[in-house]
């Protein structure tokens, strides 16, 4: 007769918390426990996609992640299990479900950098199911207590309601001039959100098009991701912009005035996670002012 | 003779068979129910065939599958022309009038539908990554689909529209002023739709309800009624908002899309 393994013999690679490893996926984060790490050479880990109808469980509630192209998180609340979410995620519910809403600060703010005015909560007992508006993964960030994580904005799904939620001016951009008008450009958006679990563990959900890489930073190492690539991030890795103008043979080949690459600079420690779609960057132009930014001529 | 029943469309089969004759689902896969009772559509395997009539249609791909129906003499499909990926050039081509002019324009469909005539092959895809769906209808059957999502029916499918009734559910209800209505008679019929991510279809019991994303409804059962559920949520900004989202009741089939244009707050 084969035994289980003890409870905490198995640490998840993706989402670091501990369980038996039986049933074939993470509790915690759906990721299949019987599948092989893969690691490309530079040392970014592949999120494996979670398995269709896989369950997570949070609370005494479980969320089922079910579809390829588009999951959907259907989650069936406990009485005592309550989530938060932006309503246009939603796509059904038991009609017993009670809502309410979370409250934001900054209405104002939020209205001017196209975020989400309403956040929603959903009270247990019963289902409700969220999925978002393009192809791509549901990931599943379990949150220890005392973690917190940044997450670029709107790749946010649904999270459980011991996560805390709050939001800041991403405090990334640069200026250009266009005649006597000075254009303001934000890479990675205005805002962040930034979620961080409380009493007991939290559940993030995110939607992320593409695949998703993740990888830990150790103290110091830097390295350079196109800007809307970034999903999420510990909140102790630091970022700035980095300009790069490229050298040609000639002096008109050159870009010697104008950026030709804008990259998110992201420094450790701490663990990242970056998307295989991103937005195409715009052309940088002649940079003025920036929030903190380094170049390199080459 | 041992026969296995499809999941999907109920359709029986000959043991052995890996792939349903009539919907094309495979017969050798659990079916993916979520515990609270949707089931997702079959993901058909790519390069599936299937029969109506007595032609074949064959799924290709898997990102943004295209439908490709070899259309038998005396057979025909309609579909809404941007649908159509290709066709043989003598493939004879019709239009089915469906009526109702000023309404259709004001509603945004098509005055025409076009129809492909056999011998011949016709090809189908849609614009986004999704799922085609395989309905098989039985005489008698009455289905209701959002406009614009069918990509193709067969001819012994009656085609008409049916007007969504009341404002509320026209002005907040997301899938606009009517929805396509597809009707089988005394023979058997073939609906394929698009749905875009992925798709699911719940039972509903007599009188059982569900709430449903407007952008998110695909198809029902003419029994199923829909209405319009407000729901009112407060914000600290401007007072509050309202979110609109479709009340389903059964008896019947509800279908579902994962991704969808988010028409419902204001």
């Amino acid at each position: 007769m084969t035994m289980p393994p003890p409870q905490g013999a198995y640490t998840c690679p993706y989402c670091r918390m501990a369980s038996d490893g039986g049933g074939g996926t993470c509790p915690h984060c759906g990721a299949p426990v019987d599948v092989r790490l893969k690691v490309s050479d530079s040392g970014w880990i592949e999120q494996p996609p979670i398995r269709d109808m896989a369950h997570i469980r949070f609370g005494r509630s479980t969320c089922q992640v079910s579809g390829m192209y588009v999951p959907v998180a259907e989650m069936a609340l406990h009485d005592d299990d309550s989530v938060y979410f932006s309503h246009h995620v939603l796509l059904h519910t038991d009609p017993n479900i009670r809502f309410g809403n979370l409250p934001l600060k900054g209405g104002w703010k939020r209205m001017r950098a196209g975020m989400p005015l309403i956040m929603m909560t959903a009270q247990g007992p019963g289902h409700i199911a969220f999925s978002a508006d393009e192809p791509g993964e549901t990931l599943a960030v379990p949150l220890a207590p005392g973690r917190a994580v940044d997450v670029v904005e709107h790749r946010f799904l649904v999270a459980t309601a011991n996560v805390n939620y709050n939001w800041q001016q991403s405090n990334l951009w640069f200026t250009t001039q266009d005649g006597d008008d000075e254009e303001w450009h934000y890479p990675l958006g205005k805002t962040l959100d930034q979620f961080a679990a409380t009493g007991g563990n939290g559940l993030l959900l995110l939607h992320a098009p593409g695949n998703t890489f993740i990888r830990d930073l150790a103290p110091g190492q830097r390295i350079l991701v196109q800007p809307g690539g970034l999903i999420w991030k510990d909140t102790s890795v630091r970022m700035f912009l980095h300009f790069e103008y490229p050298h040609g043979r000639y002096w008109f080949s050159s870009a010697r005035y104008q950026a030709k690459s804008t990259w998110l600079t992201l420094q450790g420690p701490g663990r990242i996670a970056v998307g295989s779609v991103f937005e195409r960057p715009e052309g940088s132009g002649s940079v003025r002012r920036t929030s903190g930014a380094t170049t390199q001529q080459w | 003779m041992d026969r296995i029943e499809c999941q999907w469309c109920k359709a029986q089969n000959e043991t052995g068979r890996t792939n349903c004759t009539t919907c094309g689902a495979p017969l050798d896969k659990k079916d993916l129910v979520t515990d609270s009772g949707w089931a997702e559509a079959p993901r058909l395997r790519d390069m599936t065939e299937f029969r109506f009539s007595s032609s074949t249609c064959q799924i290709e791909g898997e990102i943004v599958p295209v439908a490709e129906i070899a259309l038998a003499q005396g057979d025909s499909v309609f579909f809404e022309h941007h649908v159509m990926l290709w066709k043989e050039p003598q493939v004879p081509m019709s239009a089915l009038n469906t009526g109702g002019g000023m309404k259709r324009t004001l509603g945004g469909m098509p005055h025409i539908l076009s129809v492909a005539h056999g011998p011949g092959r016709v090809a189908f895809s849609r614009d986004a990554t999704g799922e085609v769906v395989v309905l098989p209808l039985h005489p008698s059957m009455e289905i209701d689909l959002r406009e614009h999502a069918f990509l193709a029916g067969t001819h012994s499918l009656t085609y008409s529209f049916v007007r969504i009734k009341g404002l509320a559910n026209v002005l907040h209800g997301g899938g606009g002023m009517y929805m396509d209505r597809f009707v089988t008679q005394n023979e058997p019929g073939l609906l394929l739709l698009h749905g875009y991510g992925n798709v699911f279809q719940k039972t509903l019991q007599h009188g059982e309800k569900i709430l449903v994303e407007p952008g998110g409804f695909l198809y029902k059962d003419s029994s199923v009624t829909m209405n319009v559920y407000k729901q009112n949520v407060k914000t600290g900004l401007m007072g509050g908002h309202s979110m609109y989202l479709a009340e389903m009741a059964g008896p019947g089939r509800v279908g579902i899309q994962s991704m969808y244009v988010h028409h419902g707050s204001e």
